[in-house]
């Protein structure tokens, strides 16, 4: 569940940059390029089985590489849930041992390998086949996140091969379930977290990332350190039914729907935390018109609701200002002929860190307003902690950032998406958002949605960033 | 898509006032043996889970044919027809000639089917398909919908044989195994299979004419001689979704919504035919001066008084039989948890008046749904038009005689349209008149779970419906 990338409008930015920065050489990149085409092309789906093979294939090159055998691990699991459906599944984990004894704890790079559905029916070309198009990379995964996938391995992949030893262990976690139900995460931060070697924190690629304009500027990138907490509910509406030809007055899907108009119309009370007000206090700086004022006057005044309105009602922002609750789902009925006796809908939450999912729920009860509308907790999810900005990590991040991208803002961000790194948040050990691919905004915005792509350039970038990062953190 | 059960007819509901026996406590004239024969039939074809793509329909047919073998009908005159509902869904049909030795008529077809609505185990009180009798019911899907039909005709049957009956005309019985969901069976039992149907009329099982209320008044027994016209529409919304975690203000969910806020308060255009035009003015006597009878009585007088009509289409005796009504039953969106719906789709169906096109019914419902939603007809069942089927005295004196004998002379019998489709509609488009005069009975409107939950029949109901349909053949092969 990557976070969807926050973007940015950067009006102090004209042109274009032109980076005279570190680049791949051609067998790397072709060597990048077939990795993605085999991952993309892998439909690492829920219940279709291929998470298995896609790690043993993440872990052969990793063999390939020279890495020795005994440090590469395929963790096969299962993972289940009612609304999910199930699936025996796999997660990778690696670890590059420092040379002597290690300066520090290891330092973790995380990401998943599962990607959401994808419909052929409602995408343009197959989303497992990858197409390049246009400057651009199609299809499901090529953002969330097999792009990540692909930037920490061929990284590690090139900066071994250059030679380079790393001061502290740097271990790898790739999981195969965090777009369903993240037990793969859950056990690395309890059962597997010997074998991670007690990581001091970790990087995830299913987090940070930037943002061009569509004339060419840099809108912004975001270093990713706190996290809504992902939840999810069900309304159940039941009635006894019948036959269609006599319709009742009273009808389950009729309740239904009257119920998700009033979860339409609510809105959340805003709320600030930590990271989202280093994140408005970069952001007015950026907005000079009413986007910009609406941030001030927030800033200044946690209370006025209006500022916070307007601001959530701007694409750049939204879920950034609250607790946001959309439905995703809907079943209802048996029969064509039959009225239904039962309808439900999947309602998904993002919680403001630090809210309890259960005060949501009473909170979802109070807006719909009907006790014929049962609501229900489809998890057991807990809210989510935020992780304290440690300087040598922004300052990593910042310096791959600028140098690929001179004159790149960075921005500390509140993801809106769940990932992989609330357990690690909650066992205590800080996740950072720090991947390196970019995209345009807000064109490009399609994770989970129709017709996902990646600019060409941003796969060869983000491999490039990853070696920076490495290189700053684990290198000195 | 059986038609409810036509709860007609108050008969003079304001005279009776003599205290009224419970129905269900009335001793059925059935004689135990073959009390004891139905029950277990009935037991063996609800505990069959006959829904569509289950593959269950050959054991079903085997069921029924078995009886009629047993009776000694030859094995030449039972045929089990396989055909496909939609592709991939294999089921079958079964027709069963029982000849005349000496025909002095065209032969006369009796119609059912095998197929029953899904119930799921987890919406119901028990298992819906354990057959139970309790409290003077039994409990199943398809104890009313329409397994009672198919024992009690072919229970019918196997006694006047045994009783060494003879008709005077053949009697075709004709079993389609996917009544509700396709009326493919239906469709090439009127056509492909015409050879082995061709009948001067056809009777259908499908659902019990007779009714009563809860003071246990009958409400007469309707015969249905006209019938709305079946269609389901899509409504469908597409959306370029994205992820959840960032909600877009248009949403194909929401979009939907709206679309069926409007349909639910949506209220199609009155209309009046002969068929309910002289069966409202049977109903304004029977309710006399009350609210309801002057309504009946206000709007005959001026079919444009819509107001008078909506009074009429709001009471839940008469639901359905006032205009086309359509009704949101199935909704299904959205592709996971985390993402906004691409897509979300409600299945609506309608019931359509007769002589109304099912084209202008999808303008009238793409007009109030809005650009935002796609209108389409369900392509697997495109809905036909049905001519009413003139009624003939033979018919209505012999199931009037019937219905008199298990009930008394207070159960009219009554033409009324039918709200719901079924197989009968097939025969009527293909020039044979079908009228629905199956013998069971309920308290309406509490026993008339068709489709719906706890599905259920009065004990007596079974058992009075094979005396009804021996009664029938008797009087109209005889």
């Amino acid at each position: 569940m990557r976070i969807a990338l926050a973007l940015l409008t950067a009006t102090t930015f004209a042109a274009p940059a032109v980076a005279a920065a570190p680049a791949l050489t051609p067998a790397q990149r072709d060597a990048t390029h077939a990795m993605f085409e085999h991952v993309i092309n892998t439909p690492t789906v829920i219940g279709r089985h291929n998470v298995p093979a896609m790690t043993r294939y993440v872990a052969d090159q990793f063999k390939a590489a020279g890495f020795p055998e005994a440090d590469i691990h395929v963790m096969t699991y299962h993972t289940e849930s009612a609304t999910t459906g199930e699936d025996d599944t796999a997660a990778l984990i690696f670890r590059w041992r420092a040379a002597g004894t290690p300066k520090a704890k290891p330092i973790m790079l995380m990401g998943h390998m599962d990607v959401v559905e994808a419909k052929i029916e409602d995408s343009t070309t197959d989303p497992f086949k990858l197409v390049e198009r246009d400057g651009y990379y199609y299809g499901r995964g090529t953002t969330d996140m097999k792009d990540g996938i692909v930037g920490i391995t061929q990284a590690l992949i090139n900066l071994k091969a250059a030679g380079f030893k790393p001061k502290r262990d740097i271990v790898v976690l790739f999981t195969g379930d965090e777009e369903t139900n993240g037990i793969g995460a859950r056990k690395g931060a309890t059962e597997w977290l010997d074998l991670l070697g007690h990581p001091e924190y970790g990087l995830n690629a299913d987090g940070g990332g930037g943002n061009f304009n569509p004339d060419g500027s840099p809108a912004g990138y975001t270093m990713q350190s706190a996290e809504k907490t992902y939840a999810g509910y069900t309304l159940t509406v039941r009635n006894r039914g019948g036959h269609s030809s006599k319709p009742r007055k009273d009808n389950a899907i009729y309740g239904l729907m009257h119920a998700l108009e009033k979860l339409e119309a609510y809105r959340f009370t805003p709320m600030m935390g930590p990271t989202t007000r280093a994140y408005f206090q970069g952001r007015e700086k950026q907005e000079k018109g009413p986007l910009g004022d609406a941030m001030r006057r927030w800033l200044a005044n946690p209370d006025d609701g209006e500022a916070a309105d307007f601001i959530e009602s701007a694409e750049s922002e939204v879920g950034l200002t609250r607790t946001r609750c959309i439905p995703v789902r809907l079943f209802a009925g048996h029969a064509d002929n039959a009225l239904p006796q039962l309808a439900t809908a999947m309602v998904n939450c993002r919680i403001f860190p630090g809210v309890d999912p259960n005060d949501i729920k009473a909170e979802l009860e109070r807006i719909v307003a009907n006790p014929e509308v049962v609501v229900t907790r489809n998890d057991d999810s807990v809210s989510s902690l935020g992780s304290p900005l440690r300087p040598d990590v922004t300052n990593a991040y910042t310096r791959a950032i600028q140098t690929l991208h001179p004159g790149m803002p960075v921005f500390p961000e509140m993801s809106t998406g769940a990932t992989d790194g609330r357990p690690f948040r909650v066992a205590g050990i800080p996740i950072y958002g720090t991947n390196g691919s970019w995209v345009v905004t807000p064109i490009d915005l399609r994770a989970h949605g129709k017709d996902e792509r990646l600019p060409v350039q941003a796969l060869y970038d983000n491999v490039v960033h990853w070696e920076l990062m490495l290189r700053d953190l684990a290198g000195k | 898509m059986k038609r409810v059960m036509a709860f007609v007819l108050a008969a003079a509901l304001s005279s009776a006032a003599s205290a009224a026996v419970d129905p269900r406590t009335v001793p059925t004239k059935l004689e135990p043996a073959w009390q004891a024969k139905t029950r277990e039939l009935f037991k063996q074809a609800i505990e069959i889970p006959s829904v569509h793509n289950r593959g269950e329909m050959p054991r079903m047919a085997k069921l029924l044919g078995d009886q009629f073998r047993a009776a000694g009908i030859p094995e030449a005159d039972i045929h089990v027809m396989p055909y496909e509902a939609l592709p991939g869904d294999k089921t079958v049909a079964l027709i069963v000639r029982w000849r005349s030795p000496h025909a002095t008529k065209k032969p006369m077809l009796v119609l059912g089917h095998m197929d029953v609505v899904e119930a799921k185990r987890s919406d119901w009180k028990y298992d819906p398909f354990v057959f139970r009798e309790e409290g003077g019911y039994f409990l199943g899907r398809g104890t009313s919908d329409m397994k009672n039909g198919d024992v009690a005709t072919t229970m019918a049957a196997v006694k006047l044989m045994s009783q060494g009956f003879k008709p005077n005309r053949d009697i075709i019985f004709f079993y389609s195994g996917d009544e509700e969901t396709n009326g493919r069976g239906a469709t090439l039992g009127a056509s492909e299979w015409r050879n082995l149907t061709e009948a001067e009329f056809g009777l259908n099982a499908d659902g019990g004419c007779g009714a009563y209320d809860h003071d246990f008044r009958p409400l007469g027994c309707g015969i249905s001689t006209a019938e709305k016209t079946f269609q389901t529409y899509f409504f469908s919304t597409h959306n370029p979704g994205g992820h959840s975690s960032r909600p877009r203000p248009d949403n194909a969910i929401y979009d939907l919504a709206d679309a069926l806020k409007a349909l639910q308060a949506h209220r199609f255009t009155p209309m009046l035919n002969d068929t309910t035009r002289g069966y409202f003015a049977e109903r304004a006597k029977q309710e006399g001066n009350n609210a309801l009878g002057q309504a009946m009585r206000r709007w005959l007088a001026n079919p444009a008084d819509g107001q008078a009509a909506d009074e009429i289409e709001a009471n839940p005796l008469e639901v359905g039989l006032t205009r086309t009504r359509c009704v949101a039953t199935m909704l299904e969106g959205g592709h996971a948890d985390n993402a906004l719906p691409q897509s979300a789709k409600a299945t609506v169906n309608c019931r359509i008046f007769p002589g109304v096109q099912p084209k202008d019914v999808q303008a009238e419902l793409q007009q109030l749904a809005g650009p935002k939603v796609t209108v389409t007809p369900d392509p697997n069942y495109i809905g036909e038009p049905t001519p009413p089927s003139p009624l003939r005295p033979d018919v209505l004196k012999a199931v009037t005689a019937a219905i008199q004998a298990i009930h008394g002379p207070q159960m009219h019998v009554t033409p009324i349209m039918s709200t719901g489709a079924s197989d009968g509609s097939f025969f009527r488009a293909k020039g044979i008149p079908v009228y629905d005069v199956d013998g069971s009975w309920g308290i309406s409107p509490d026993d008339e779970r068709a489709h719906g939950l706890d599905e259920r029949l009065p004990v007596r109901a079974m058992y009075d419906d094979v005396v009804h349909w021996q009664m029938i053949f008797r009087s109209l092969a005889g």
